[in-house]
């Protein structure tokens, strides 16, 4: 189905009233052309713009997530200003991530980042996970900031960095290992744990061993199936027969 | 310390190296030195902790919780409150009537009030005591709470289908293998209904798999429902989760087996509709029955809607060993007479040249797939449906929904769990969650 910009004009006008509960027929043709743009830049750009248009202060919370979500599909750079706007409010935070995190431009990451140091609470660790599910290795420094922090915002930046795993996580973590926050110290074996994981898929079995030795000798207090999971990483990096 | 061995969960083997007897006999020797004594006991120990002739101690117990017990959960726990190597200590859910008939099961079974009731389930997984649990939420909530109980140390039976999105599940089987937890599936259907065709295509009867045909409800749609007041027995905001936060609706979380808008199974946020729910029955079925489970497609092919607009879109996978599984494909594009069948639901047709067949695996212990997962939890060993196949598994379905979305062919990278060349389909391999949850 080709695009028809004209043929959306009564759809985008009904959305900015959309309510939940209302009436939702007009919103299937603008699913649909947001399927049909796939293969046309131009088309793709007019639709991404006339929905960000949509966006700003005083849009209802139903419209803002139903645009946000279609934005996860097709946004682009161009639609990072308006997200970005919509990160440090409570109602719209998690949508404009919802958006942010799918988007690939750097912009994108860029944004979050900004927002990250800009927010505090739940909202903090919402951009902590959405730059953790882009595996944004510049938010690393920011990250190594967090650890000694707030006790869950310390276990979020924590998760982030074993899921973000690059060698740079990898020395943040070794250099957290005597924070004294319970959840947090947790969280930094966790996350040292998956870094040790892919060092290990990557080939690198001296540099995994070295984790998981620093983590079964270690003297802080551990779970016992912890040190198991280090003793079984310790196991693994010494036995060439099998594939990483 | 456990040495690796195939199959196993590499975890500590009960009743070998770190019993709780164990556990407790050096607990009590350091709590009796610390009040200089040598030993230390209880002053009475009940005949039910000792156990009897039917009722194991219970330091050989599995001291186990429950997460989310409507429907299925209550299911779950009526299963596993009735084994006698279980001892069942605390109910979690985000409503108080289901905490309540939940707590009101297990006391009455044991003639007792002891079991404890949370509302959130990361209190009921700080607790030491409990070795496993079994989740029965909806499923956004999968992914966070197996990785949470994972790294509490806590084994886990969870609710079909596993995962919600593609991108969960790489990071369930880490958890799982990282802390050695035994993580089952749980799609009790995918060994007791499908015997028909499991056992004819492991036998070698039909000879090659070549296709598959699989009728099945398809994807979970948006939610539009409108906004109800929130009666005051349910934490909304703990029931939504890491869901984009939406209002109120009796008809958004109800827990019934419905699709078609009355429930949770129905709405993207929360299911992949019908697709991963009856699918996660009919793709675990097939895939066991082709022995699949260890695979996952390489190819994602769209059929659009017919040229004379008779026929429905329908899509198909393409899995390694050159196996055709399709989706709700028209019956006239299938063979003419499939080789074995499950109903209509199932139809497997392979290239009639039999070959030597194989034993099918079954389960360990006894009393099905919660036997299993029990037997599992005290042998160390993967159970049936072991977290990896499961996701596996599901990653069929959940690619068929997203080739009907975008409404096109796509090809599967399973190293890099990408799809390639299309960026907006690896969008679509995971959501942002909703603050402050997340993976």
């Amino acid at each position: 189905m080709a695009y028809d910009s004209a043929s959306l004009d009564k759809p985008l006008e009904a959305l900015k009233a959309f309510d939940w509960g209302g009436d939702a027929a007009p919103l299937q043709a603008i699913d649909a052309a947001v399927i049909a743009v796939h293969a046309d830049p131009a088309a793709r750009a007019n639709l991404e713009k006339r929905l960000a248009g949509l966006l700003g202060a005083g849009t209802s919370q139903p419209v803002t997530e139903y645009v946000c979500r279609k934005l996860s599909m097709i946004g682009t750079a161009a639609s990072v200003p308006t997200l970005a706007a919509l990160l440090p409010e409570k109602d719209h935070s998690h949508m404009a991530r919802f958006a942010l995190e799918r988007i690939a431009a750097p912009e994108a990451a860029a944004a979050l980042r900004q927002a990250l140091a800009a927010v505090q609470g739940d909202l903090k660790i919402g951009m902590i996970s959405s730059l953790a599910g882009r595996g944004d290795a510049a938010c690393v420094p920011m990250l190594a900031g967090l650890l000694a922090g707030e006790s869950r915002t310390a276990v979020a930046a924590a998760d982030a960095l074993g899921r973000i795993h690059t060698p740079e996580a990898v020395q943040v973590l070794a250099a957290a290992t005597s924070i004294g926050d319970k959840p947090a110290a947790a969280a930094i074996v966790n996350a040292r744990l998956a870094c040790a994981e892919s060092l290990l898929r990557q080939g690198k079995r001296p540099e995994a061993l070295s984790v998981y030795n620093s983590i079964a000798a270690g003297s802080e207090p551990t779970a016992s199936f912890t040190r198991l999971a280090a003793e079984r990483g310790i196991l693994a990096c010494l036995d060439t027969t099998t594939s990483p | 310390m456990v040495l690796r061995t195939s199959g196993s969960v590499q975890g500590s083997p009960r009743g070998t190296t770190r019993t709780r007897r164990n556990f407790l006999k050096a607990t009590l020797q350091v709590a009796g030195t610390a009040v200089g004594t040598a030993t230390a006991a209880p002053y009475v120990i009940t005949s039910t902790a000792l156990g009897n002739a039917s009722t194991p101690p219970a330091s050989d117990r599995i001291v186990m919780g429950g997460i989310g017990i409507g429907n299925m959960g209550s299911g779950d726990q009526g299963a596993f409150l009735g084994r006698k190597d279980v001892h069942y200590a605390a109910v979690c859910d985000v409503r108080k009537k289901w905490r309540e008939d939940g707590k009101g099961r297990v006391d009455a079974h044991y003639g007792n009030g002891d079991c404890a009731s949370y509302v959130d389930f990361r209190e009921l997984l700080a607790r030491d005591d409990i070795d496993a649990v079994h989740i029965g939420t909806p499923d956004h909530w999968h992914a966070i709470m197996t990785i949470a109980a994972c790294r509490q140390g806590k084994d886990v039976y969870l609710q079909k289908p596993e995962t919600l999105t593609l991108g969960e599940g790489p990071l369930m089987v880490a958890a799982a293998r990282r802390y050695g937890r035994v993580v089952s599936g749980g799609s009790q259907r995918v060994m007791d209904d499908y015997r028909s065709i499991v056992q004819p295509c492991w036998a070698g009867e039909i000879g090659a798999i070549k296709s598959v045909d699989i009728s099945v409800g398809g994807p979970s749609q948006a939610c539009y429902l409108p906004a109800q007041p929130t009666p005051p027995d349910i934490d909304w905001d703990l029931w939504l989760g890491p869901a984009p936060w939406e209002p109120y609706n009796s008809g958004r979380c109800d827990g019934n087996f419905g699709t078609g808008g009355n429930s949770w199974r129905s709405y993207v946020d929360y299911s992949g509709g019908s697709l991963t729910d009856w699918g996660a029955h009919h793709f675990g079925g097939t895939i066991f029955a082709t022995d699949l489970r260890e695979l996952q497609p390489t190819r994602v092919t769209y059929h659009p809607v017919s040229a004379d607009g008779k026929e429905a879109a329908y899509v198909s996978l393409t899995y390694p060993k050159g196996i055709e599984l399709h989706h709700n494909r028209p019956s006239q594009l299938r063979p003419a007479k499939p080789m074995v069948a499950h109903g209509d639901a199932i139809q497997i047709t392979g290239d009639g040249q039999p070959r030597e067949g194989k034993p099918v695996p079954v389960y360990k212990g006894h009393g099905g797939i919660y036997g299993d997962f029990i037997e599992c939890v005290k042998t160390r060993e993967r159970p049936f449906r072991d977290i990896e196949l499961a996701v596996n598994t599901m990653t069929g379905p959940h690619m068929i929904a997203i080739g009907y979305r975008l409404q096109r062919s796509l090809n599967w990278d399973v190293t890099s769990q990408q799809f390639t060349g299309d960026e907006e389909a690896n969008r679509l391999l995971d959501r942002a969650r909703r603050e402050p949850w997340m993976l």
